[in-house]
């Protein structure tokens, strides 16, 4: 072993820490090796010297000195607004609070996110809700009948599945579309102008595409557009 | 309050005696001990109280000797002589040669060197105190008695 590997596990041997055979290749280097001996010797010095050292006692006026400290921090603090005392009080737990706090926020956006999925799924109930003066419903294409094959085989029903959803979200869109434009009898002309052109273009997609989801999807930005447009004008009215 | 002061002091005044030196140890003495009494009510018992007082020490020591500026102190590329002649035999001056040694390193290698020579605490302990990690304190160690070395110069016995 090379001088540089032994002392640089000289502290750790002078220090007891290499047991057994681990502190026999620096045992055996420093019975020949002339000047890691002196290395180790001066170090075994210096740590015994520093070990050694004579304790120092503290001043008598240290004492004195803390609880003067102690005694102006607590005018200090006296003298603080209210608020600022009780900030310094629930400092020390803020980094609670933040955790639950965050983890507060976390558990809210995944319900509102789980409630928003929910909404997307049953629209209908959330357009009655939403609506502002349920004016008499307008006629809406009745959604396809279940059909059950006499064995019991639900596969057609299954398949006619997708057409029924769509069906019940064009209703649901229907219905909330009717609400809104009774709503929108009281609007300006130029207002009722562009939500007209808005819905047209809107219904002219959902009426575009394929049925299924993404007939659907149309119908539910059209839903969307109406709620938004309806919620605008409840607030507008406050 | 009182009780707690003095079973502390000793520890306390020692170590910033030896990081910060004589004529401010009494100042960051105060300052932990004031820590110590208006934190008492957070502390959280994650580590021992003595570790936690400790940390504090040597914490508000570091810092005052960053506020104080000492920039002269050494640096690693930047070594003075040390003026003291060494007694290779029996060495009486030894303890002052030692705290004048002491006072002229970074104040990293003062910090462990008190902590695990002079304080005599185990290395983990001290770990726990500079929050760094086992190897980390043993190899800031070995790195800070060999400046000492270089600092003091032969001490040992020349027979």
């Amino acid at each position: 072993m090379s001088c540089e590997t032994i002392r640089a596990q000289l502290t750790a041997y002078l220090d007891g820490e290499l047991e057994g055979d681990r502190g026999t290749p620096v045992r055996g280097h420093l019975r020949t090796c002339e000047a890691c001996r002196q290395v180790a010797t001066d170090e075994a010095a210096l740590r015994d010297g520093l070990r050694a050292l004579p304790p120092v006692d503290p001043p008598a006026s240290l004492w004195a000195g803390v609880q003067a400290q102690l005694a102006a921090a607590e005018v200090r603090e006296s003298q603080r607004p209210a608020w600022r005392r009780a900030l310094s009080r629930w400092a020390p737990l803020a980094p609670r609070f933040g955790m639950a706090l965050g983890a507060l926020a976390a558990a809210t956006v995944l319900l509102v996110w789980r409630a928003h999925r929910h909404d997307e799924a049953v629209q209908a109930p959330i357009a009655e809700r939403d609506v502002v003066a349920p004016p008499p419903p307008a006629p809406a294409p009745p959604p396809p009948p279940v059909v059950v094959a006499p064995d019991g085989d639900v596969s057609a029903e299954l398949a006619a599945e997708p057409a029924r959803d769509t069906a019940d979200v064009a209703q649901a869109a229907a219905k909330l579309l009717a609400d809104a434009r009774g709503e929108a009898a009281g609007w300006p002309a130029d207002r009722k102008q562009v939500f007209e052109a808005h819905v047209a273009e809107l219904q002219a997609a959902a009426d575009a595409a394929a049925v299924g989801r993404p007939r659907q999807h149309a119908y539910r930005a059209l839903i969307r557009y109406l709620q938004r447009a309806a919620i605008r004008e409840e607030v507008a009215l406050r | 309050m009182e009780m707690l002061y003095h079973q502390f002091k000793r520890r306390v005044f020692g170590m910033a005696h030896r990081i910060v030196g004589a004529t401010d140890a009494e100042e960051v003495a105060q300052e932990v001990f004031v820590r110590v009494f208006r934190g008492l009510a957070a502390f959280r018992g994650d580590s021992a109280l003595s570790t936690w007082i400790y940390r504090l020490t040597v914490n508000a020591s570091l810092s005052h000797l960053a506020r104080r500026g000492r920039r002269q102190e050494v640096s690693d590329d930047n070594m003075p002589e040390v003026p003291a002649t060494p007694e290779p035999e029996r060495d009486p001056g030894l303890a002052s040669r030692i705290q004048a040694c002491l006072e002229q390193l970074p104040a990293g290698y003062r910090a462990i060197l008190v902590l695990h020579d002079v304080e005599g605490l185990s290395h983990e302990e001290c770990a726990a105190i500079l929050e760094c990690r086992v190897g980390t304190c043993k190899s800031q160690l070995h790195k800070a008695r060999a400046r000492m070395r270089d600092l003091l110069g032969p001490v040992g016995d020349r027979t």
